[in-house]
């Protein structure tokens, strides 16, 4: 059975008498244990398949099944289940919470799943020194450098210990040298067994993947291996 | 997820912006302690006025007093002799419950002189020997009148504290008893003289040499009285100003009956209301006045008290509630992008109302605590305000009962801003800027 698998799934936005469809109709099925690039122009619709892979979006129409879970008509709660257990966000932003240091940031997900606080500490401290800053973990994100900062955001990814990770273009904000380190660690969780899912418009980004799939207007063009 | 998580994250909020939430904690702080002190006050003027009745008489005290009679036996009225000594003497016969029975006439326009020139208008009394026990008299030197006086109508009195001090100044008072009196030029002998009756308050400032500020003095009447039998103030005192009167069918001006034993002061009240009514002729004329139904009037004014006090702290709760609502609104689109990543890595949408709602509960309760520190110093200033009798007290469940309507406030008033940041679209939430 594929980890990840979709039919017809559409998504449409209604923007006051227009219709727009952002997603078209779109089939996938991704296996566990792949490293997929997903590919497109801004406003070609990887952004919003990137959403609803990730349970932050419901679809308008279609099936769509990850990690076993039925999700063409999710309950909120199942959705949050789903970004707790199954899957590891990691944004172009970061999108650490400032107030917080490294550990405190990197535990989040240990909370929603009600994980009791010594043992949130602890794997929190694993995973800060698995991604290289267990040395940093009093510090606050904006003590930290833009590629630290990714990889605090890389082990809150994994804390929770999720089959899938969805990357939404995790280079943008850094610098060559920086985001060269960054894909480095995606290509070591790939070897690891993790299933990553890397989302950009720089087709130099997506050859490190081995499939590619390139989105247009909200269809699925092109599927190739580079 | 685990409240206690939802705690420490609302209380390193509420330390990110002290002077915000201290502004918006303003109106539940005033409102707490307005409302502890308030029932303070109440608790105070209820616990003085307890204290008063204890000292005035106990509860076996039952007044007889005059009634307007129904419009039913209105045209029968005339045939009741109205409360006379008849209706004592009946009562003390026939009434076994009743232990004591005092009437009493008085002569307000008495003249009492020590035969010098010294003279002291005071209330003069015509009262049976009962009254000693009825008015809780007791003794400082001499003798009470005795039934004998009362049968021979004799020329003595009793006088309380404050006449003895002005007519004989300086004069201890065993050597007042056997001194002459004139009342309305009359002599009376002195038997007795009455203690000085006073609120304990009184007795400590005057043993400590401190002034005791002017006040209403609940013993007033008793340390002005001037006590002689009954028969001698009807028959030397009373009788040239009413010449149509006799002894029996004289009107009394108090009438006071006191029960034996309180297990059967129901009992008791049926007994003599049942004598009244056949010396009264059927007349209800009359009615019986419980010590209970005093304290039940003064409770309904203490309860009017705090009902109005509760009222405005209410109103003032209500509006700090509605500061909170400000500031957790405030709060929440501050924190939309921290609302959207919590989302992100799997908050369910209760996790974050409760986080709100636990939030703004925090604060009232802060404000709630803050408020009952005010409140020790609004009582502090009350205490040198209010009455010495009516000292405010303050009580735990009255520190309970407002730290409860403040989180009460902090509940109600944090719903629906926690509705609307649980409500957040997690996708727009992480693209705000």
């Amino acid at each position: 059975m594929s980890l990840i698998h979709l039919e017809g799934l559409s998504k449409v936005y209604r923007v006051g008498d227009q219709e727009i469809r952002a997603l078209d109709e779109v089939n996938l099925r991704i296996e566990e244990g792949e490293f997929i690039a997903i590919i497109g122009s801004s406003g070609s619709g990887k952004s919003t398949l990137m959403h609803l892979l990730g349970c932050l979006d419901t679809p308008t129409a279609g099936r769509m099944e990850i990690c076993g879970n039925d999700l063409a008509k999710p309950s909120n709660d199942q959705l949050a289940c789903v970004r707790n257990r199954e899957i590891g966000f990691v944004f172009q932003a970061f999108n650490l919470l400032p107030k917080l240091d490294v550990v405190s940031n990197i535990a989040l997900p240990l909370i929603y799943a009600g994980v009791p606080s010594r043992e949130r500490l602890a794997r929190a401290r694993q995973a800060a020194s698995d991604v290289g800053l267990g040395d940093r973990l009093a510090n606050r994100p904006p003590q930290l450098s833009g590629g630290q900062c990714q990889r605090v955001a890389i082990a809150r990814a994994l804390v929770n210990n999720p089959r899938t990770l969805f990357a939404d273009e995790p280079t943008g904000n850094l610098d060559s040298a920086t985001g060269r380190m960054i894909l480095e660690m995606f290509d070591a969780l790939h070897a690891s067994g993790k299933t990553v899912v890397l989302v950009t418009h720089d087709p130099a980004i997506a050859a490190r993947s081995r499939r590619v799939i390139e989105i247009c207007d909200g269809r699925i063009t092109r599927e190739y291996a580079p | 997820m685990n409240p206690l998580v939802s705690i420490s994250i609302g209380l390193r909020e509420i330390a990110a912006h002290k002077f915000r939430t201290a502004l918006s904690m303003l109106g539940i702080v005033l409102g707490v302690s307005s409302l502890i002190a308030t029932m303070a006050l109440t608790r105070g003027i209820e616990d003085g006025t307890r204290i008063f009745m204890q000292q005035m008489g106990g509860l076996e005290l039952v007044s007889i007093v005059n009634k307007e009679p129904s419009s039913r036996k209105f045209e029968f009225a005339n045939l009741s002799p109205g409360r006379t000594l008849r209706d004592a003497e009946a009562i003390r016969r026939s009434a076994t419950f009743i232990s004591h029975v005092s009437p009493e006439i008085s002569l307000a326009t008495a003249v009492a002189t020590d035969g010098g020139g010294n003279p002291d208008r005071r209330m003069v009394r015509g009262v049976y020997p009962d009254h000693f026990v009825i008015a809780m008299h007791q003794i400082a030197a001499g003798r009470f009148l005795t039934p004998l006086d009362l049968e021979r109508g004799a020329r003595c009195a009793v006088v309380g504290e404050t006449v003895a001090k002005n007519l004989w100044p300086g004069i201890p008072p065993p050597l007042i008893v056997g001194k002459s009196i004139l009342i309305d030029n009359r002599p009376f002998e002195v038997v007795g003289v009455l203690p000085l009756y006073e609120m304990e308050e009184q007795a400590r400032a005057r043993r400590s040499g401190r002034s005791i500020s002017r006040r209403w003095d609940p013993f007033r009447q008793k340390n002005e009285t001037v006590l002689v039998p009954f028969t001698t103030m009807f028959h030397e005192l009373r009788s040239g100003a009413f010449p149509l009167d006799s002894l029996e069918t004289m009107k009394l001006e108090t009438l006071t009956v006191r029960v034996g034993d309180l297990d059967h002061f129901r009992p008791a009240l049926d007994q003599v209301r049942r004598i009244l009514d056949i010396t009264h002729r059927g007349v209800d004329d009359f009615d019986l006045e419980t010590r209970q139904d005093w304290f039940d009037r003064m409770e309904s004014s203490v309860r009017a008290a705090r009902l109005s006090g509760g009222l405005i702290s209410a109103i003032s709760l209500i509006v700090g509630g509605i500061g909170i609502m400000n500031i957790m609104l405030a709060s929440i689109s501050e924190r939309v992008r921290e609302i959207g990543i919590r989302l992100a890595v799997g908050a369910r949408q209760r996790d974050i109302f409760w986080q709100i709602l636990i939030e703004s509960m925090l604060v009232s309760l802060l404000g709630g605590l803050l408020g009952i520190v005010a409140s020790l110093g609004l009582i502090e200033i009350l205490k040198s305000i209010a009455p010495a009798e009516n000292v405010p007290v303050l009580t735990w469940d009255a520190i309970v009962f407002a730290v409860g309507f403040a989180i009460v406030a902090g509940l109600v008033s944090g719903l629906y801003p926690a509705a609307k940041a649980s409500g957040i679209d997690p996708i727009t939430a992480l693209r705000y800027e």
